[in-house]
């Protein structure tokens, strides 16, 4: 044994006299550290009720539940976590999967309570002493089990896809659709947000069960226009998806596009829709636009004899007659129609209603009539010169395009305009072989079109000129249009919460084109509600029950002659409601 | 450091090398050369101190990860020596006999993740479970979520609710009807 064996024992007496690392009660000096994962945090306006923290917990320690204080509302259930304290392991995967970075952690872990049912509780809502904590754990880009980059479809390049009118989105592989369908968290907050509440997650989880015929048929159920949706949809659902509060959206559209894609050669085997028995009862349905199709769809599964009067020679509605071929092809909306159809809808063909046969007659032939004509009508600018050649409205010019009339556009066309139909009018002219210049009263960021579209425009090479409005157009001796314009500047927010343009007095100025397409809007025909004599709002557009859409005895009316113009999933989800009530009523 | 490093990789074939800090390197060595490679940084680098021994479930390759965390006293510096077994055979040398306190990691890594350690004493003796029936509960495939919910009973007057029904009952009780409705027809067969 050595000597530094013996005196070893003797050092500890050396701190004798200091002050000891161990800590005195109370313990609550003892902070922890600062990345602890102590009692978790919630920032309730933040969050949004979307349950993500509730399924990936392992121990069921997360249950969803109201909270008086906060109330459902698009994009948000309204639900808040409830932590039970007693099963939480303190892993912290809730923190990690939450898509909004409401939920954190703070480094508080002592807090006493003889009461065990003090320890299951909402953070955020129940006031604790940590719930300000800037400490404890929070998720970091690393730790973060979402994805926040989405994949994008191939695309041909502008400098092609603008020389024709065929489609330049290809569609998603099947790797790509995978790796889409993986992000979805499977929360269903998009479900509200689409007029026709398609079941989003459901599908989604279709296709990483690579059960795509399930996807379809999920898809029917909502909306049998899906393949024209999955190419044009606006994607409200997009917008709020949980995702998207701190990453890009998950690609709903595309997502839905892709089962289109993959089986629409296999439909009437997948679906293997047999006739509902028949009811004996008769519909008809004025207008084959994607509401009136919608109806016929549903009304046939219900085993209602459907009619169909279309103004032209085919089916679509807007979705033929509004959208270039190079956002929905031809034979991609024929071949959805065509399926419809073959659920035995009766179609009359160039047949308008008030003309051609009567509204009396369609009356008294049917047990109840839905009327779903559209707005089809370009509404005119109050200023000089509107019937000026060269001068068309939105809808007519696409309505030439789409029937292949290549309406003239010479050098230079100018929009006016900032919706999806003047984004259409815009690259169908580029198509055509104009140079297209918008014009628009407000700024880029009040355009009602979609984000996308006004980007492709531009890349396609439109000119935006913003803030400008024209007040007057007349012929030049040469044969081209001077457009008479003035510069605008925004005012107060209008009801719609967008700033209202106020012109800017002497800021004329003009601009020459060779055509001028005005796209400002559309209206239900005039002549049409006359003859039908329904109730109509003063916007032009029937008024109905909202709930049922029933006008009176067994009128029903939906789509954009009842809403006025809008997108086509909205004209979808109307004409599905007017066949339920329909349906009902028939029924008694 | 740097030269150290280059021992180790000289003498084991250390790969993956990652200085975390100026005082703190990780190594990747064959699970051939784990054994020699503690023990020499052990006898001959000074990293007396065993600090962990813990593992990792990579169940996507199929594979164990074993890391082995060493603190060397004399110039506070660490080295984390870290290999990967087979996840179908999974069998690791015991270095029980380089420090006595391996016998606890490698009894609670046998327990939590079924590897197994021949020769370690009472490595096959209950750690902190007891009357443990399942796999290993650290291993990925253990489904904790299943187990919880069939281990432990619900606390009364718990209840949860379905985000999306609530916001069919809240925002658009009429459209929900309608869906249902709806949907039947479709599904009828």
């Amino acid at each position: 044994m050595s000597l530094k064996d013996i005196v070893s024992p003797f050092n500890a007496w050396k701190r004798a006299f200091e002050k000891p690392d161990t800590i005195v009660k109370p313990l609550s000096e003892r902070e922890g550290s600062d990345l602890y994962r102590g009692f978790h945090i919630n920032d309730i306006d933040k969050c949004i009720g979307c349950g993500s923290c509730e399924e990936i917990c392992q121990n069921a320690a997360i249950d969803l539940v109201d909270v008086a204080s906060v109330k459902a509302k698009p994009g948000d259930s309204g639900l808040r976590p409830l932590i039970d304290y007693g099963r939480c392991c303190w892993c912290a995967l809730c923190v990690d999967i939450c898509p909004t970075g409401s939920l954190g952690m703070s480094n508080d872990y002592t807090w006493i309570s003889e009461n065990s049912d003090d320890f299951r509780f909402i953070p955020g809502i129940d006031e604790k002493k940590w719930n300000r904590s800037e400490k404890g754990y929070r998720r970091s880009a690393e730790s973060w089990l979402v994805d926040p980059n989405r994949q994008h479809m191939n695309e041909i390049e502008p400098d092609k896809r603008k020389k024709n009118f065929d489609e330049y989105a290809e569609g998603f592989t099947d790797e790509q659709a995978m790796a889409e369908a993986g992000r979805c968290l499977d929360c269903g907050i998009c479900i509200q947000a689409c007029p026709t509440h398609m079941d989003v997650p459901k599908y989604i989880n279709a296709i990483r069960n690579k059960d795509l015929d399930e996807g379809l048929r999920i898809m029917y159920e909502t909306n049998p226009m899906l393949e024209a949706c999955g190419r044009i949809c606006t994607a409200k659902c997009e917008d709020v998806c949980a995702v998207g509060h701190n990453g890009k959206p998950i690609a709903i559209r595309s997502l839905k596009r892709y089962i289109g894609d993959q089986t629409f050669k296999k439909k009437d085997e997948i679906m293997d829709l047999k006739p509902a028995a028949s009811t004996g009862r008769k519909v008809g349905i004025i207008g084959g636009g994607p509401a009136g199709l919608t109806a016929a769809f549903y009304l046939r599964r219900f085993g209602h004899a459907v009619t169909l009067y279309e103004q032209h020679d085919k089916l679509g509605g807007m979705l033929k007659w509004g959208i270039p071929d190079y956002r929905l092809p031809a034979d991609v909306l024929q071949r959805e129609i065509d399926f419809i159809l073959r659920q035995g809808v009766e179609v009359k063909y160039s047949v308008k209603v008030g003309k051609d046969i009567s509204f009396d007659q369609l009356h008294k032939e049917n047990d109840a009539l839905f009327i779903s004509v559209g707005a089809q009508i370009g509404s005119d600018m109050p200023i000089k010169g509107m019937e000026t050649e060269g001068v068309y409205s939105g809808v007519e010019f696409l309505e030439k395009v789409a029937k292949g009339e290549k309406p003239f556009v010479g050098k230079e066309a100018v929009i006016v305009g900032g919706g999806n139909t003047a984004m259409d009018a815009t690259r169908s002219s580029i198509r055509l072989g104009a140079k297209a210049k918008i014009l628009y009263r407000r700024t880029e960021q009040e355009m009602p079109a979609n984000r996308e579209e006004i980007r492709e425009a531009k890349e396609e090479g439109a000119e935006l000129k913003i803030l400008s409005t024209p007040t007057k157009i007349e012929k030049l001796p040469s044969g081209r249009l001077k457009i008479e314009c003035l510069k605008m500047e925004l005012g107060e927010p209008d009801k719609s919460g967008r700033r209202s343009p106020v012109p800017k007095e002497g800021s004329e100025f003009y601009i020459e084109a060779d055509v001028c397409i005005m796209a400002i809007g559309q209206k239900v025909e005039p002549e049409f509600s006359e003859t039908i004599g329904l109730k109509v709002t003063k916007w032009g557009t029937f008024e109905v029950h909202s709930d049922t859409l029933r006008s009176n005895d067994k009128v029903f009316a939906g789509g954009d002659c009842q809403t006025g113009p809008d997108d086509a999933i909205k004209a979808v989800a109307a004409g599905k409601k007017a066949a339920y009530f329909i349906d009902k009523q028939l029924r008694g | 450091m740097k030269e150290l490093i280059e021992r180790l990789r000289s003498k084991f074939n250390a790969k993956n090398i990652k200085e975390q800090r100026k005082n703190f390197v990780f190594i990747t060595v064959e699970k051939k050369d784990l054994e020699g490679c503690v023990l020499y940084l052990k006898e001959f680098e000074g990293y007396g101190h065993l600090t962990l021994l813990t593992a990792l479930d990579w169940i996507e390759k199929d594979q164990f990860e074993l890391v082995y965390h060493l603190h060397n006293y004399s110039n506070k510096t660490d080295v984390s020596v870290k290999t990967f077994i087979d996840r179908k055979n999974p069998t690791m040398v015991s270095i029980n006999n380089l420090w006595a306190g391996a016998r606890v990691y490698e009894r609670e890594i046998k327990e939590l993740f079924g590897i197994d350690f021949p020769g370690c004493p009472r490595v096959n003796d209950p750690f902190a479970l007891e009357g443990w029936h399942e796999i290993p509960p650290m291993r990925k495939d253990f489904d904790t979520k299943k187990y919880s919910e069939e281990t432990y009973f619900p606390r009364p007057g718990r209840y949860t609710k379905d985000n999306v029904a609530q916001m069919e009952e809240q925002l658009y009780p009429v459209e929900a009807e309608v869906k249902n409705g709806i949907a039947e027809t479709v599904r009828k067969k």
